[in-house]
């Protein structure tokens, strides 16, 4: 973990983009295919481009966070770190890939008003769900335990938080954008949604949030 | 801002003398060492040294600004840099008066020019903030037409921003003597409302308008609930 604060060398960040790409790019592929081999090449493009564009996008904001919140690290040095837990995660990804490949299997296609195929959407997501937050929350264990070491229990925490929050907001927002990953049953598959830039991720959950609220309301 | 010798402050550690080099080295020191700034502000160089911070705080607040304005777009490409650049001077040379006055009740000994330099530190970390935070902004800005959403989220930004900001200011009254921090959060408070209502005062900073500049007066509560009424898409 110690090479995680290795200043900014082509040497080390390669390696970790080439990870980023092959571990989440596998995981992309394997959930695509339920759909069709098409969205299976898209999604195994999108995953790997949505992480490195997180990371990139909110690099000046990180390295600005972490001296702020008592991290002795430099810009470079914050990206690296940020760069290398989504390495591991995308790791971890890669590693899980072909048991969703075993999972998709399994599973029956997403053909519209097959019989079984909304519980397999269901199945489907809580799976990538599952995959992805398991992927994530270890990645980021070992990101806390490496601000940790430089900077003690307290600036690492106040740190990890922020950076865990603004990486939620831009890469759910990213992710947002380059939906589809699994394509829905009955539409064509497509790289990205015609209308990808209209609207956002929160007010969608907001409005779900108050669609279920209106449909208890007596 | 290379430097010579300078008065030593209490608590002062050698670190907080060392010289500052250029802009470079003075977001760094923003960054890490802020207390480096404020020992420049009690010597020969604390005139350059809050030129430059001002500097910072404007052309970055700027840059922020044009993200802004791209929601809109057209006229709001120049116009929201400008109103929110000069916005945020306005803002400091109105509050800065009685930023000198609450932090002599509280027992600092900075002098004005001081004081000037750490409200000019305040703006400069803010600037620094939004130019952080302005990839996340523009790629919000392309993908919702919804003002209060944009709206809310760089009053987010700016409220992180001013927290920051906020503490910068505290370190350098501290290291002046600040005996209690209740005179300086009151000045906080009016911080707050005068930026808050500078939103009101410069309207429209995100969305567009008929006219450049409101032809009506109206309180930024007023102006925000007229926004979330209208149920803007």
């Amino acid at each position: 973990m110690a090479g995680w604060t290795t200043p900014w060398n082509v040497r080390l960040v390669l390696p970790q983009m080439l990870v980023i790409a092959v571990g989440a790019g596998a995981f992309g592929l394997a959930m695509g295919s339920w759909r069709a081999p098409e969205q299976a090449v898209w999604s195994g493009i999108k995953l790997p481009v949505v992480l490195l564009a997180t990371a990139a996008g909110n690099a000046l904001i990180n390295g600005i966070l972490a001296p702020l919140l008592g991290m002795n690290l430099r810009l470079s040095e914050s990206f690296v770190a940020v760069l290398t837990s989504f390495a591991l995660a995308a790791a971890m990804l890669g590693a899980f890939s072909p048991l969703m490949v075993f999972l998709v299997c399994n599973l029956p296609p997403p053909t519209p008003g097959a019989g079984g195929a909304t519980a397999a959407c269901s199945v489907m997501l809580l799976t990538l769900v599952g995959g992805i937050a398991f992927a994530g929350v270890a990645a980021n264990v070992r990101l806390f335990q490496l601000l940790r070491r430089l900077g003690g229990e307290s600036a690492a925490g106040r740190t990890l938080w922020s950076w865990l929050t603004v990486n939620l907001l831009l890469g759910s927002q990213l992710s947002w954008i380059a939906r589809p990953f699994i394509g829905k049953a009955g539409e064509p598959v497509t790289f990205v949604e015609e209308h990808a830039l209209r609207g956002n991720f929160f007010e969608e959950v907001g409005c779900a949030a108050r669609d279920l609220w209106l449909h208890f309301q007596p | 801002m290379n430097n010579s010798p300078s008065p030593t402050l209490p608590d002062e550690a050698s670190s907080d003398r060392e010289a500052i080099d250029g802009l470079g080295g003075l977001i760094d020191a923003l960054l890490r060492q802020p207390r480096r700034i404020i020992h420049r502000l009690r010597d020969e160089t604390a005139g350059p040294v809050t030129s430059s911070l001002l500097m910072i705080a404007v052309g970055f607040v700027a840059i922020y600004g044009v993200i802004v304005g791209s929601f809109s777009g057209g006229g709001q490409w120049w116009a929201a840099p400008v109103k929110i650049a000069a916005g945020l001077v306005i803002t400091g040379a109105i509050c800065l008066p009685s930023l000198y006055i609450f932090a002599g009740l509280s027992g600092s000994t900075a002098r004005f020019g001081e004081v000037t330099g750490a409200l000019g530190g305040v703006l400069a970390l803010q600037g620094l903030l939004l130019l952080g935070f302005a990839p996340v902004a523009w790629l919000f800005s392309q993908s919702t037409a919804s003002v209060a959403t944009m709206g809310f989220l760089h009053l987010v930004f700016w409220c992180v921003a001013v927290r920051f900001g906020v503490r910068f200011l505290m370190t350098a009254l501290e290291q002046w003597g600040l005996k209690g921090r209740a005179g300086i959060r009151i000045w906080v408070a009016i911080f707050l409302l005068v930026s808050l209502q500078m939103t009101a005062a410069l309207r429209p900073l995100v969305g567009t308008a008929s006219t450049l500049l409101p032809q009506e007066k109206k309180f930024f509560v007023g102006h925000w609930l007229d926004w979330l009424s209208t149920r803007q898409p």
